[in-house]
């Protein structure tokens, strides 16, 4: 009997994902079997209030997500890919650009702007301009909702340029050939071959904005407006855990199933959009006097749910008040000491220790985890395209996908019922940085093995191959020849998980202590506690992170190795 | 020096190699033939040690290198050495980092490994292309690169799987010499692994003809030409193939009787040069529609419908070829083959 190829990697992968995906989430299920919290969030009377208000928002916040992202990405992908639109390739990055920007940094923006005097505290700029926004302006379904499109739509943009571009250019020139009218090609021939990725992209879409925290959080609590996020939150932080628990359950639960439904929509017609061509040379969709109108509504687009929130934390970090923001403009809040007149007497962010702390802890973490991830993301990547095991393989396929399916929120949870108390011989992990690091390096997991997987499928068979003929050893030929290939698109992968983890606010919303205090949550507590500036200050120091971040992770992917 | 006994190789779907052996001498030049899907490549993954035999024992000399469900010497065990059909070249290593990882690997100091890969470039001509990354250089170059990268180590044993299919016509003459070349200079067992006849007869000192998993039949190359062993193999080998024309007791295609076919039925073997044609009926001709004329060294390559199938006929240049023809089979008995597959 000769033990199965490559299964000593197999199982140096499976125990860190059993330990990060699978055991949280069973201990989360274990908590609640037999619970009468079930009951209670189901069927009692408090279970309108619990549940299915809540559950109403969140629905509608997800549907009304995946149908605007599609709208405004679809849009786009179709302008940048299939049109001679000027300025496609500034469009392209500009679309997405979203992924850098945190939601809570654009729900503070369309604070900025809109807030009236309802919550007290300062108001916005419009109040300061004579115009008290309405309620249903400031706050609730609909800026959350405005929130959510305008950093999910970069997601369904990404899937679909990237299924239009590699669409047989043959088949589009197959139905110019025929004599089709445009509006015919488009709607009979392009549209039913990328329906797979606009599924794709509105699933991906829905499942995001579901497990959002920050937008319903800044927009929706003020006014009562509960999702499963924020309503699981609050179970937690008022201690009636088992509540919560089962409202994470229930979050996975909707999550998963429209990701199943568009997984089960997709089978079989995945290989449509795939279906290499000369995609690259088709000539492009001549949009005549359209040209500039269509490409300034795009641009518009990207000003409002990129730049322009940029714009206004920026102004509004420096401005005493937020309803004048673009006058007497003050570094107070940046590098001034303790005065006051200003903020009840606090100190600029840069001389506060809490904030300061908070923000090396921020990086350390975004480092940590993004080279954990990758690491992680690569073994499994090798292992999922290596030689098959029974059972083994299959389930680091799964149990690395998994994560996407649950809702940050709902994996905080499941981190502190595992992890948080201690068991056994392992200490409680609790109010340490290593318990934020191993959540967000589980919730980072299916991004780093699809990024594993893509560049390990680059240099997989043929040029692994060539290497174990000369007699070379395994380790020696990752190190060789797998690693040097793979380089490039790795550190891209890597950035891109230190963005996400700078800007999360989900995940280590439950998990963080005064004493592993992160920037994310620093900016979300002053903001609940009416600190917009500060709030404001700290989001523009993690979008310059994430920004520099993103700029260098596109830099290594655009260079060819 | 290459020994396959029992070999087979089933991946759940059923056995994609069937009960397969061979043997060679040393120095032997062994082609796997036949068509896509006949299991050729399967059985060269499996002397690479790329792929683990299901049963059935394969020896490089007197070491046993794998054994099914026991025993499978990892490729980097095997000292073979393998050209891809891909080249597989690291694009990340120059043309000379090419060539010298594998003899890095194999632990050879450096002024030794100059020495070598200064010999493989010499000897693939591609000297001048050392400092070169493999992206900036022409396919028939990046072959030059994987064969040069293969043989600097000097392995016992040359694997070749398909290395001359991405090539064009001319430049496939060419490296086909260069691969006779290799062999004849580095004097190493080789298996070669194409669907393409020509290159088997040229380069093989023995021939496997392979058909869904089974050996049709092994020999030397001359042999396959003079006594096929099915009527696959004479179909498959030739330039042109013999023709196969069917007969039923004692009769061409059933309705034409002659005294050489002796009442027997199956699948006769009529090579193209044993059919004459003319433009007028004669005494046992069978008529025929012209398909198409092809000139090949000084002859015409004629071939044309009879009874409904195509026959091949090699007739002089400047023969009169009206669209309505004539066909002479020969008088001689013919080899016949049974009909049908021997293994349904």
């Amino acid at each position: 009997m000769i033990l199965p190829k490559r299964l000593g990697l197999t199982l140096v992968v499976l125990v860190p994902l059993i330990l990060l995906v699978a055991a949280p989430l069973l201990s989360i299920l274990g908590q609640t079997l037999g619970s009468a919290a079930w009951s209670d969030v189901l069927v009692s009377r408090l279970s309108r209030n619990l549940t299915w208000e809540p559950l109403g928002n969140t629905m509608i916040l997800g549907l009304g997500t995946a149908i605007g992202s599609l709208l405004i990405g679809g849009f786009f992908a179709w302008l940048v890919v299939m049109t001679d639109v000027p300025l496609a390739r500034t469009l392209g990055v500009l679309a997405t650009l979203p992924f850098m920007i945190p939601s809570f940094a654009t729900a503070l923006a369309w604070s900025s702007l809109f807030r009236n005097s309802r919550t007290g505290g300062s108001t916005g700029m419009l109040a300061g301009l004579g115009f008290d926004s309405p309620d249903w302006l400031a706050w609730g379904l609909l800026p959350t909702l405005f929130v959510l499109i305008a950093q999910y739509y970069a997601l369904v943009f990404t899937v679909v340029a990237a299924a239009l571009a590699s669409l047989n250019g043959d088949a589009v020139e197959a139905a110019e050939m025929s004599g089709a009218p445009r509006r015919r090609i488009l709607l009979g021939i392009v549209l039913p071959m990328v329906t797979p990725a606009l599924l794709a992209g509105a699933s991906l879409a829905f499942a995001a904005a579901v497990s959002n925290f920050a937008a319903p959080a800044l927009m929706g609590l003020p006014v009562r407006m509960q999702t499963l996020s924020t309503r699981l939150f609050g179970m937690i932080e008022i201690g009636q855990a088992e509540r919560g628990y089962v409202l994470a359950i229930l979050l996975i639960l909707v999550s998963a199933a429209l990701l199943g439904v568009g997984n089960r929509l997709l089978v079989g017609r995945r290989s449509f959009a795939t279906i290499s061509g000369k995609g690259a040379r088709r000539h492009r969709m001549k949009l005549g006097r359209a040209r500039w109108p269509l490409c300034c509504t795009a641009m518009a687009i990207c000003f409002v749910t990129t730049l322009g929130p940029i714009l206004l934390l920026v102004a509004a970090s420096l401005a005493p008040q937020g309803s004048a923001l673009f006058s007497d403009w003050t570094l107070q809040f940046w590098t001034g000491a303790a005065d006051p007149d200003f903020a009840r007497g606090q100190a600029g962010i840069f001389r506060n220790p809490q904030i300061v702390k908070a923000l090396v802890i921020t990086l350390g973490l975004g480092v940590a985890v993004a080279v954990a991830a990758v690491i992680l993301g690569v073994l499994a990547a090798l292992v999922l395209t290596g030689p098959r095991i029974r059972v083994l393989t299959e389930t680091v396929n799964q149990l690395s996908f998994l994560p996407m399916l649950l809702p940050g929120i709902a994996f905080g949870a499941a981190f502190i019922v595992l992890y948080g108390a201690g068991f056994g011989p392992v200490p409680g992990l609790y109010g340490t940085p290593l318990l934020l690091g191993l959540a967000l390096t589980a919730a980072s997991l299916p991004f780093a093995v699809q990024t594993g997987r893509a560049t390990v499928a680059q240099i997989a068979g043929d040029i692994d191959e060539a290497a174990r003929m000369t007699g070379a050893s395994f380790p020696r030929r990752l190190v060789a020849i797998t690693l040097p290939l793979a380089s490039r698109g790795l550190i891209a992968g890597a950035l891109l998980v230190f963005v996400n983890v700078v800007g999360d606010l989900a995940i280590v919303a439950l998990l963080y202590t005064p004493d592993t205090p992160v920037l994310s949550v620093l900016s979300y507590r002053y903001a609940s506690d009416g600190f917009q500036q500060f709030a404001n200050a700290i989001t523009v120091v993690i979008l310059a992170i994430s920004v520099a971040a993103t700029a260098l992770a596109q830099l290594l992917k655009g260079r060819r190795p | 020096m290459i020994a396959i006994d029992r070999l087979t190789k089933d991946y759940g779907t059923g056995p994609v190699v069937r009960d397969i052996s061979l043997s060679v001498r040393p120095g032997a030049f062994l082609v796997l033939l036949g068509p896509s899907g006949c299991g050729k490549s399967t059985i060269l993954r499996m002397l690479a040690g790329l792929e683990a035999p299901t049963a059935g024992t394969i020896r490089f000399g007197d070491r046993l290198v794998a054994q099914g469900g026991a025993l499978s010497l990892p490729a980097e065990k095997r000292g073979a050495g393998l050209v891809f059909q891909s080249y597989a070249l690291w694009p990340h290593m120059t043309v000379a980092g090419n060539v010298d990882w594998p003899l890095k690997v194999a632990g050879m100091a450096a002024p030794e490994r100059r020495r070598r890969v200064g010999e493989a470039l010499e000897m693939m001509g591609i000297a001048e292309l050392a400092g070169r990354h493999t992206g900036e250089i022409s396919g028939g170059q990046q072959q030059r690169v994987a064969l040069a990268r293969m043989i600097a180590p000097r392995p016992p044993v040359m694997l070749f799987d398909e290395p001359l299919s991405n090539l064009d016509a001319a430049l496939r003459v060419e490296m086909r010499h260069e691969l006779a070349r290799i062999h004849a200079e580095t004097g190493a067992t080789s298996v070669y692994v194409t669907h393409d006849q020509v290159e088997a007869m040229t380069l093989a000192t023995d021939v496997a003809v392979l058909n869904r998993g089974r050996i049709e039949q092994f020999a030397p190359p001359m042999q396959l030409l003079d006594q096929p062993a099915s009527a696959f193999v004479a179909r498959f080998v030739g330039t042109p193939p013999a023709n196969l024309v069917p007969v039923r007791d004692g009769a061409w295609f059933g309705r034409h009787p002659a005294p050489q076919l002796a009442g027997r039925t199956g699948l006769a073997m009529v090579r193209a040069e044993d059919l004459r044609l003319t433009d007028s009926p004669a005494p046992g001709s069978l008529p025929a529609e012209r398909i198409e004329v092809i000139p090949m060294a000084g002859q015409w390559l004629v071939t044309a419908r009879v009874e409904g199938q195509r026959l091949t006929a090699v007739v002089p240049r400047g023969t009169a070829l009206p669209d309505r023809l004539h066909i002479l089979l020969p008088d001689s008995s013919p080899t016949i083959f049974p009909e049908g597959d021997p293994h349904p």
